[in-house]
């Protein structure tokens, strides 16, 4: 059969109309086949990380007794530790409900913990993000904040079946209210430049002039709790540099993040106990 | 039809791939993009209607793991395809070594009309440059390396379930 030859433009007619399709396609439909999709890798991004598991723990079963007695060891003391800190934390949670009822206060509203193994990191120049086995099944909610042992890890962005994606606070679009510890004056944060081989920095904006950090005495930046999302006092990072705003008025510096933003395998979501 | 779902599926295997790779290299602050070579064999070994299915598919599992407008990497994907359809039957559209260049350079497009669309929402003070740079150079040497393999991948998947690829001549 001879080859038919196409019209030079027709490739070009083709995408025109592809993309007129689109631009009139209903928004439930876009987004039904955007869950659809995304339902579509969840068991794939699941099963990856569960495999990763399993690797994990075959590479464990490796260590020697004594390596597995010595790990053991610094658990247990580890685990005194953290009683000891919830005994205190129990103490303090009465103290503050006797005050809130003399006062006749509103009460603070609380969080749920839920542990979330990561399933997918997704770092690149242009977002970072998180996902992690635990979506709509355990509760979680969009906007639960997210953290772990060295801080804030960001907040959730999407919830799904059995996923949940995180943005992270070193992606560029974050922004947190915040305050140096130790003072109560509220500043911005909002997430910086992630470069290659290095590690990611935030933009702290409205800080007081009268303050100052470099490398060698840097800052901590806590959340202020100011918005209503970040419980207070939680470390975003520390700052590093300051300089005065051209306006003046203010000082804008460098927020140096935790390195192990990175390399997380575990997170901790709270969840709102009140939607509000 | 089943051509198409064939060719998704490998483009599936292909993201999944990607996503670990990034996964693992996200401590090493620098990740991969591959998107030109998600186009290049449908452009270049398919029929146009098949192939631009599967491609615009994948274009959209993209979107939905993406925090960017649903149907920017299915319409960038659909372009990309579009210019290698138009230039396959100028070139020896079965060589390796056209598949690779054609991979890089849609790739290379792609990426930058996708920095550009995702870094107008970028706050002032953040300069992604370096990092996309970077990024870029690293996707770009990748993929020269691992886009032979995925041709001869897309071709045996599609052999091996008894839907070879169309084969025309090139134009002389």
């Amino acid at each position: 059969m001879p080859h038919r030859r196409l019209h030079p433009g027709r490739p070009f007619l083709v995408l025109g109309l592809v993309l007129g399709a689109w631009l009139v396609v209903p928004t439930i439909v876009k987004r039904f086949l955007r869950i659809s999709f995304f339902e579509l890798q969840a068991p794939v991004s699941l099963s990856a990380s569960y495999v990763r598991d399993l690797q994990d723990y075959w590479s464990l079963r490796t260590r020697s007794t004594n390596e597995l007695i010595a790990a053991g060891r610094d658990l247990v003391r580890l685990n005194a530790s953290y009683e000891a800190t919830l005994q205190q934390s129990e103490n303090l949670r009465q103290q503050v409900t006797r005050l809130e009822a003399l006062l006749r206060l509103p009460a603070v509203g609380g969080y749920r913990s839920e542990v979330a193994r990561v399933a997918r990191r997704d770092f690149n120049g242009w977002w970072q993000r998180l996902t992690v086995r635990k979506g709509r099944n355990y509760g979680i909610t969009v906007g639960s904040p997210v953290i772990f042992s060295g801080g804030i890890v960001g907040k959730v962005a999407e919830v799904n079946a059995t996923l949940s994606v995180i943005d992270l606070i070193s992606s560029p679009g974050v922004r947190i209210a915040a305050t140096l510890d130790g003072d109560t004056r509220p500043l911005s944060y909002q997430g910086g430049e992630n470069p290659a081989f290095g590690p990611a920095v935030g933009i702290a904006e409205y800080v007081p002039t009268d303050a100052s950090a470099s490398p060698t005495s840097p800052k901590r930046l806590v959340t202020s709790g100011l918005g209503g999302v970040f419980p207070p006092g939680l470390t975003i990072g520390e700052i590093v540099r300051l300089e005065t705003s051209t306006d003046g008025l203010f000082k804008t510096g460098e927020v140096r993040l935790d390195p192990r933003l990175t390399e997380l395998n575990e997170v901790t979501i709270l969840v709102p106990l009140s939607p509000n | 039809m089943r051509r198409s779902s064939l060719l998704f599926l490998t483009l599936l295997v292909l993201w999944a791939l990607i996503a670990q790779a990034n996964h693992e290299l996200a401590p090493l602050r620098f990740s991969l993009f591959a998107g030109g070579l998600f186009v290049v064999f449908a452009a270049l070994r398919m029929d146009r209607g098949e192939g631009l299915t599967a491609v615009f598919a994948a274009g959209l599992l993209h979107d939905a793991v993406s925090p960017v407008p649903f149907g920017t990497h299915a319409l960038l994907f659909t372009a990309a395809h579009a210019f290698v359809y138009h230039v396959r039957h100028r070139v020896h559209r079965e060589e390796t070594l056209v598949g690779v260049l054609a991979a890089l350079l849609s790739n290379l497009g792609i990426f930058l009309v996708l920095s550009f669309l995702v870094g107008r929402d970028l706050p002032g003070g953040v300069d992604p440059w370096p990092r996309l740079i970077a990024d870029l150079l690293a996707s770009q040497l990748a993929l020269a390396i691992i886009t032979p393999w995925f041709l001869v991948l897309q071709r045996r998947v599609l052999g091996w379930a008894g839907q070879p690829p169309f084969r025309t001549e090139h134009r002389a």
